[in-house]
């Protein structure tokens, strides 16, 4: 794997002189994201996506007769990085790129794909305001946050109806912009949060907290963020005997979840897309990622997977890899993903993506939640 | 007692369990600065690997079927320190001693490059997902205060943590004051090329200092990991900078000092997320620090510098 | 020889201890539960391979340093002309250099242009941060804290009160300077280690802050679409923003994007040399001759009447405005910043651009700040090691020349011998 990534980057540093794809006999699909780096976990799921994708397109006949090849380029999740990624990414020819993983390195590297007239599709950032500049050549694979935000605020309100409520958020972009919506929303519903504060991501010493929330009288805390410090502030409010029911985003959705908090995970809610590793269409994928000894239920595997996909489906039928004919196609027409039906907006945002709320459980699996 | 007594309780409680761990990994940073000066940057990093090899060994151990938990727990910790402690002493050969002599600058940046190194290390040996071990040592030991206001608990881990750093602690005194190898240390420690004219063979009492404080970061890495029950590969770059504090305001340089530094560092954290926005808690931390050293520019139990012409 | 012997299976057994557990065997998770799993035959191999490297290269140490030893040692010092010869070709020189850096990035890619001028944007740090640690003596890990005061200074100006480029230039540099100022007042009482951890935590908190001040720092979301710099009003985009002009329609050349990296990149060639003559000037000057003369010898210093504080401040602060000129522009350059970009790390890059470069030698700041750019950029063929070389590589520059690339050489006259 290592060896073969390393060969694709040293036979692109030396492919220079190619510019278009088309007149190449392979296409060649930047994969950008951390390979390196605190975030890498994630940027391994992405990795996973991509490959799987494109090791099912080679082996039936690749996109119109060309192979594809994927081409890692490590960001780290550094925006400084990232620019000069985008950079390389331009240098090396390549039209097409799946990434970036974390939004503060999308927004940049955004505006040079877009300047430069390459398609990006990035499958994990969820920042709004990657395609609030009316970029023509920038998509998602990924719904954006306000809408799990909105379910996640009707559903505390409407169904579990709790009385005091905490929104807590891990300050990154992601947990602080979910938390700050779920929190407007149950403003809005005439429900005031008695708690609304930050930790910070990386910590593993929640125990103080707990004991505010213990004080506080909490009984229903609303989390923004990822599964590693959730899982802990799970496992550390067992120990110390804080029973509150807890709720969180796709994010937290996350095998590894159960794995850090154990029973604790027991009835958590939250709100997550179809999980696409159970859906039975895509049972298949899931096999071929499980033979590569890869493990195919993270968050982001999937939609990197449809990314590649949607790629495919527009080259197969416009037959070109023209970056601005395939936005065009892409945004006048829908696709059937990995992640099911995909259909983009002008923006280039998912219009459709279905939220549902789910109970999770401690071995692992999640049901849909009453 | 009242309600927000035993709240504050709770938070010393949870501060001073913290600042244990804090004080056992600033003991590395400590005695190693108290001898040669040199900030080792990759102190952390060994922390992180004494965590990861007592994971290793623990799921290991309970893997072949053996049931004793004490049992288990205390070959944990001999491997873990032992492991950690060929870490250090092997990064004091390779990056430290071919460089001693020259600026210390040199050395510090050394100690940068050696903690890149071992942290992408561990990323390609062991992956970069957070492990998770289910917890082994669960309960409670005392619980008081009612329901109905606030009710503060000690649960048995915590109490390991205490016991367990105390016991190093003590161990470590000792060694330090009565053995002939810890009067050398000190003798290093007062002045490095006079106990050298001595016949002592400092390089060796160098050497043993980055024994010791890796075994003690191991110590820390068992307790933590089992504490927490997760380990990834950038636990140590945040730990180790968090000791490195402890050990500067407690006076660095200075034993005492360390254990006092991780215990201020430890409740001011908790304190702080306890009565404020829990994201204040670093500047608060790093605030403290810094005021502490306009007013004592050596640290709590420091020695003030005499300067010399 | 039993020595030598001894040693080699001493090492050997070292290594098996560091290698066997964190190397042989891998935590894995299945299902929920955590199980070990031993690696598989190919990196025992690689294992035992390694083990047997060390114990070889122990046991024939003697002979491996005899051969080492016998190889000469370049000579950078022979390379250089003599210093009559040198004082002509000097100008010439530097004119050639000039120029050469000015016409190069129109022959090469778009890539290497951006790579140069992250270059330039890390030679402008290490040469401020040079005037503080190589110069004054001052340790300070905190630099990224003035990097970041200059980048959001732009930034906000930018969004909230539509100001150019060029007229937040001076402001950074002239808050960071005010931020070095504040800072630096208290604190320059403290000596070493100490000045060291309260920079780092004030570097820690500037971050934070940063971070957790959301209404007006956009916090973790950080600031988007910043201004890039305007030739004079022209703006180097496809589309121009209404009421101005943009570069190619003013000159009637086809559009390229190129051209506004050619561009960023001149910026930062001009603003580098305006920092390198500056700091050439003052090193000549007496405060220049005072921190270095602090550095030496505190004591004597003061003794010979020389202002402790002021010496030490003013380098402060001149390390600081650096920082805020390159924040600036890097502000500029990646049209986006948030907190991430200030990390600790950063200031370790910095120093270690100094100390390799050979600390308080200017030309030896230039060559660290080229090689510690170009090497993780040169180590992408590696993929996931890349990281793992560049730490490497950092603990074998400091054992190769612990002294620095290019060691700072202060004038002096010597005398003759008769």
């Amino acid at each position: 794997m290592v060896k073969r990534f390393s060969k694709t980057l040293i036979a692109a540093a030396t492919a220079l002189a190619i510019s278009g794809a088309a007149q190449a006999e392979t296409l060649k699909i930047a994969l950008a994201g951390p390979a390196t780096g605190p975030v890498a976990q994630y940027g391994d799921m992405q990795k996973i996506g991509v490959t799987a994708a494109i090791d099912y397109l080679n082996a039936n006949g690749g996109i119109n007769g060309m192979d594809v090849e994927g081409v890692i380029y490590d960001d780290a999740c550094d925006p400084k990085q990232a620019v000069a990624v985008a950079n390389k990414i331009i240098n090396d020819g390549i039209m097409h790129v799946v990434g970036h993983l974390c939004s503060s390195s999308t927004e940049p590297a955004s505006d040079i794909y877009e300047e430069e007239g390459v398609l990006m599709i990035t499958a994990a950032s969820t920042s709004p305001s990657i395609t609030e500049k009316g970029y023509d050549l920038i998509f998602r694979t990924i719904g954006l946050d306000s809408l799990q935000g909105s379910l996640a605020a009707d559903y505390i309100s409407g169904t579990v109806k709790p009385e005091r409520i905490a929104v807590i958020h891990d300050k990154q972009q992601y947990g602080e912009g979910l938390a700050t919506t779920v929190r407007d929303a149950l403003v809005d519903a005439g429900i005031e949060p008695v708690m609304f504060e930050g930790v910070t991501a990386g910590d593993k010493d929640f125990s103080a907290l707990i004991a505010k929330l213990q004080k506080a009288d909490v009984d229903f805390v609303y989390y923004g963020g990822y599964h590693p410090e959730l899982g802990l502030i799970l496992r550390q409010s067992m120990e110390k005997g804080f029973e509150a029911q807890f709720m969180g985003p796709e994010g937290i959705v996350n095998s590894d979840l159960a794995k850090i908090a154990g029973e604790a995970v027991e009835g958590v809610l939250a709100t997550a897309p179809k999980s696409f590793d159970q859906n039975p269409e895509n049972a298949e994928r899931v096999a071929a990622i499980k033979e590569k000894g890869e493990d195919p239920t993270g968050p982001f595997v999937f939609p990197a997977y449809a990314a590649v996909q949607v790629m495919a489906s527009t080259i197969e039928a416009i037959d070109s890899t023209d970056p601005i004919a395939m936005a065009e196609y892409m945004k006048a027409n829908s696709f059937d993903t990995a992640i099911g039906t995909v259909k983009y907006n002008e923006a280039g945002d998912l219009t459709e993506s279905t939220f549902l709320v789910y109970e999770l459980h401690a071995d692992g699996s999640k049901t849909a939640a009453q | 007692m009242t309600e927000a007594s035993l709240y504050f309780l709770q938070q010393i409680i949870n501060g001073l369990t913290i600042g244990s761990t804090y004080a056992l990994i600033a003991i590395g940073y400590t005695m190693v600065y108290g001898i040669i000066g040199m900030i080792n940057f990759a102190h952390g990093e060994i922390y992180m690997i004494g965590s990861y090899v007592a994971f290793i060994v623990i799921t290991g151990l309970l893997g072949m079927g053996m049931v004793a938990l004490p049992v288990v727990l205390f070959i944990a910790l001999v491997v873990a320190m032992v492991v950690a402690s060929s870490y250090g002493w092997a990064i004091e050969r390779v990056a430290y001693r071919p460089l001693r002599g020259s600026n210390r600058l040199i050395a510090l940046i050394s100690a940068i490059g050696m903690s890149i190194f071992l942290q992408n290390y561990v990323v390609l040996a062991q992956g970069s997902r957070d492990v998770a071990m289910p917890p082994l040592v669960s309960g409670s030991l005392v619980e008081f205060g009612s329901l109905e206001t606030f009710q503060v608990t000690i649960s048995w881990m915590q109490l390991l943590i205490w016991v367990v750093t105390l016991i190093s602690m003590t161990v470590l005194t000792l060694f330090i004051s009565r053995s002939r190898m810890g009067r050398a240390c000190r003798a290093c420690a007062e002045d490095i090329g006079m106990t050298n004219l001595l016949g002592i063979d400092t390089n060796r009492i160098i050497a043993m200092t980055f024994v010791i404080g890796a075994a003690l970061a191991a110590v820390a890495g068992l307790l933590l990991g089992l504490y927490y029950g997760v380990v990834n590969p950038f636990i140590g770059f945040i730990a180790g900078l968090k000791a490195f504090t402890a050990a500067v305001l407690g006076g660095i340089g200075s034993i005492p000092g360390a254990m006092l530094g991780g215990l201020i560092l430890g409740v001011t954290e908790a304190l702080t997320a306890a009565y404020f926005p829990s994201e204040y808690k670093d500047v608060v931390a790093f605030s403290l620090l810094v005021l502490i050293l306009l007013f004592r520019p050596t640290g709590i139990l420091g020695k003030p510098e005499v300067e010399k012409v | 020889m039993r020595g030598t012997l001894y040693n080699a299976v001493f090492a050997a057994g070292i290594t098996l201890v560091l290698t066997c557990l964190m190397l042989g065997v891998q935590l894995n998770a299945e299902g929920t539960a955590l199980t070990v799993q031993g690696a598989d035959a190919e990196r025992w191999i690689w294992i035992i391979a390694g083990i047997a490297l060390v114990f070889f290269v122990q046991l024939f140490s003697p002979q491996i340093d005899a051969f080492f030893g016998r190889m000469p040692k370049p000579n950078l010092a022979a390379l250089k002309p003599e210093e009559s010869k040198w004082r002509v070709i000097k100008p010439w020189a530097f004119s050639a250099l000039i120029v050469g850096m000015l016409i190069w990035p129109f022959m090469v890619s778009r890539g290497a242009v951006d790579l140069a001028t992250l270059t330039l944007i890390y030679i402008m740090l290490g040469l401020g941060l040079n005037i503080v640690v190589g110069l004054a003596g001052l340790l300070d890990l905190g630099y990224v804290a003035f990097y970041a005061v200059g980048a959001y200074t732009y930034a906000l100006l930018s969004e909230y009160f539509g100001l150019s480029f060029w007229v937040c230039l001076p402001i950074a540099a002239m808050l960071a300077a005010f931020f070095g100022f504040i800072l630096g007042f208290p604190v320059l009482r403290l000596r070493g280690d100490y000045l060291a951890i309260v920079t780092l935590g004030f570097g820690e908190i500037i971050r934070i802050l940063l971070n957790n001040w959301t209404d007006l720092t956009g916090g973790p979301n950080g600031i988007s679409g910043i201004e890039k710099p305007t030739l004079f009003g022209l703006e180097f985009s496809r589309r121009v923003s209404e009421g101005s002009q943009s570069f190619h329609e003013f000159f009637g050349i086809d559009y390229d994007s190129s051209q506004k990296v050619i561009f960023l990149y001149l910026i930062a060639v001009v603003l580098v040399l305006i920092v390198l003559y500056l700091i050439n000037r003052l090193m000549r000057m007496p405060i220049g001759r005072a921190w270095e003369a602090l550095r030496e010898d505190e004591i004597a210093c003061r003794s010979l009447g020389l202002n402790r504080t002021v010496i030490k401040l003013s380098a402060f602060t001149l390390g600081a405005s650096t920082a805020g000129f390159a924040g600036c522009f890097f502000a500029a350059r990646q049209g986006f910043i948030s907190p991430e970009s200030f990390i600790f790390i950063e200031s370790a890059i910095i120093l270690a651009i100094v100390v390799l470069g050979g600390m308080g030698s200017q030309v030896g700041v230039i060559c660290a700040a080229i090689v510690m750019t170009i090497l993780p950029e040169l180590a992408r063929e590696f993929s996931e090691y890349r990281m793992l070389m560049f730490g490497l590589l950092m603990v074998l520059m400091m054992r190769w020349r612990p002294q620095g690339l290019v060691p700072m050489k202060r004038p002096h006259l010597e005398l003759k011998q008769q």
